[in-house]
């Protein structure tokens, strides 16, 4: 009778309260609206830290969190031990002001705002970005649209770049113009509401999203590692935020739609986005179960880039579990750590 | 060890019951996943859309008149008005962030112009000495390579120390 006492008392616990997550210790260094800079705080010594600092942008409708989950498994964690100067650019949560926030804004001014910084606290006048999701969209433009500002390496993490196949993608088949109008979503809203596009991700795999997720922690309620995984995993998936009006605009109509960055068409503040002129290193990992984000759009961006030196790493498993999943420590975040020390000297 | 494992699972009642149940989930989710990738699902969650968006602006129109009345009889700023100021501070922030980056830029330049002014005395008597130690050593080897070189050299020097220079004063 006590063991389930304390196992109910363990699922109002695990369902009810949040989990200390992003616990890695930083500093803000940096702030524009609602953005926010950190620094995280080196833990090894100068003479033995790369001199390349690396750039975190992750999507624009999520917590980046997700890079610092929880102590012991902790992407961030993981690199500064490695010796990276690691900074993080949260694009925090967009009010009704920020409405008509277009990528463009994202991409021309917030970013090179905190690039200035990054390479300004670093002492350093080259950088290496990682992009994950619409992060990784956001950093492929910027990377083609100033390849001149110091950009060494580029890493394109479940990039949804390439628009071209509707039929593999669920997201352009529920966002056709036919049935989803974005005009009228926006009027209401303003911003795209989180709650509907966690709706969205969820829906892509309704059974495993919506029961066999809290099975898996039913099933488990006696393994206090597998309790507390799922706790800070839940704590990050049920933060929502929405996505800037502007800027969802902008993924439905000139990406999911047309799209644009591929065909060499996409114009952010009056540039074209010529992908040729992106000549980083560059390194993408594509999740070969990703639901959200399939394969075979991030695979093409590597034929229309201008960089000579390009890799990309296949990982098993979906478009979080690569790098917050129980095996990223193995499969995923080592494969960066060493393509990127190579080419952080 | 493995094999008692197995063996306990096996007879447990309940694991086969999750068996099943994890088969049965399997086989939904399949059908679930191939549910969502049809146009009908598309056409009835746009219309479902549709439905709230419509049902909903008639009610959000009338709050927020009704909100903006009552803001306005407690002379309290609307959410247009708060929303106008916040894009007014963004813009704000942006400009800041623009002299921020022009104040780094002259501080960079001045403690790089400080630093070459201060390096600019400590080189020329570096510079000067190490003039000299080359000139010495060219000596040397000259004169270990070619005693007439040598001696051509020196007489030279003495031609050049003899000769009467500007007076001052």
């Amino acid at each position: 009778m006590s063991e389930i006492e304390e196992q109910w008392r363990t699922m109002s616990r695990v369902l009810t309260t949040k989990a200390a997550i992003a616990q890695t210790p930083k500093e803000l260094v940096w702030a524009l609206n609602k953005a926010r800079l950190y620094r995280y705080i080196p833990v090894v010594p100068l003479e033995k830290r790369h001199a390349i600092p690396l750039l975190l942008v992750f999507a624009l409708m999520n917590r980046p969190s997700i890079l610092d989950l929880r102590r012991g498994h902790s992407f961030v964690e993981f690199m500064v031990s490695q010796g990276y100067d690691v900074y993080l650019l949260d694009w925090g949560v967009p009010g009704l002001e920020d409405a008509h926030l277009k990528m463009d804004d994202y991409i021309l001014d917030y970013l090179p705002r905190a690039i200035r910084k990054v390479k300004l606290l670093s002492g350093a006048q080259e950088f290496s970005l990682l992009g994950w999701c619409i992060g990784a969209i956001l950093t492929t433009a910027y990377a083609a649209l100033r390849p001149d500002d110091g950009l060494r390496n580029l890493m394109l993490l479940t990039a949804p770049l390439d628009f071209s196949d509707p039929s593999k993608l669920t997201f352009a088949r529920w966002t056709d113009e036919k049935y989803f109008d974005v005009e009228r979503v926006l009027a209401v809203f303003g911003n795209m509401p989180g709650e509907m596009i966690d709706y969205g991700a969820k829906a892509l795999r309704p059974i495993e999203n919506y029961v066999v997720n809290h099975l898996k922690l039913w099933d488990n309620l006696d393994n206090p590692s597998v309790v507390e995984s799922w706790h800070a995993m839940n704590t990050w998936v049920t933060d929502n935020i929405p996505m800037a009006g502007g800027a969802f605009r902008q993924l439905i109509v000139d990406l999911y739609r047309n799209n644009l960055l591929m065909k060499g068409e996409w114009i952010v503040r009056g540039e074209r986005v010529d992908l040729k002129r992106l000549r980083a290193s560059l390194l993408t990992v594509i999740a070969q179960g990703d639901h959200i984000t399939p394969p075979c759009q991030s695979e093409a961006i590597i034929s229309r880039i201008g960089s000579t030196d390009t890799d990309v790493h296949r990982v098993p498993g979906g478009h979080i579990g690569i790098m917050a999943g129980s095996a990223a420590h193995k499969q995923t975040w080592p494969y960066i750590d060493e393509w990127l020390g190579a080419r952080s000297r | 060890m493995a094999e008692t494992q197995s063996a306990s699972k096996s007879s447990d009642p309940m694991e086969a019951m999750r068996e099943m149940r994890d088969a049965y989930l399997g086989v939904m989710s399949k059908a679930m996943i191939d549910a969502v990738n049809t146009e009908t699902y598309a056409q009835v969650t746009g219309a479902m859309l549709d439905g709230y968006l419509t049902a909903a602006t008639p009610f959000r129109e009338g709050l927020d008149k009704a909100m903006l009345q009552g803001l306005e009889q407690m002379s309290l700023p609307s959410r247009q008005e708060v929303v106008a100021l916040a894009e007014r501070f963004t813009n704000v922030e942006l400009r800041l962030d623009d002299i921020d980056a022009k104040l780094d830029r002259i501080v960079s330049l001045v403690s790089e112009r400080r630093t070459a002014s201060k390096a600019a005395p400590a080189t020329r008597p570096q510079a000067a000495a190490s003039a000299v130690a080359t000139s010495r050593v060219s000596r040397k080897t000259a004169t270990k390579a070619s005693a007439p070189v040598a001696r051509r050299a020196k007489a030279a020097k003495s031609t050049s120390a003899r000769k009467p220079g500007p007076r001052k004063g």
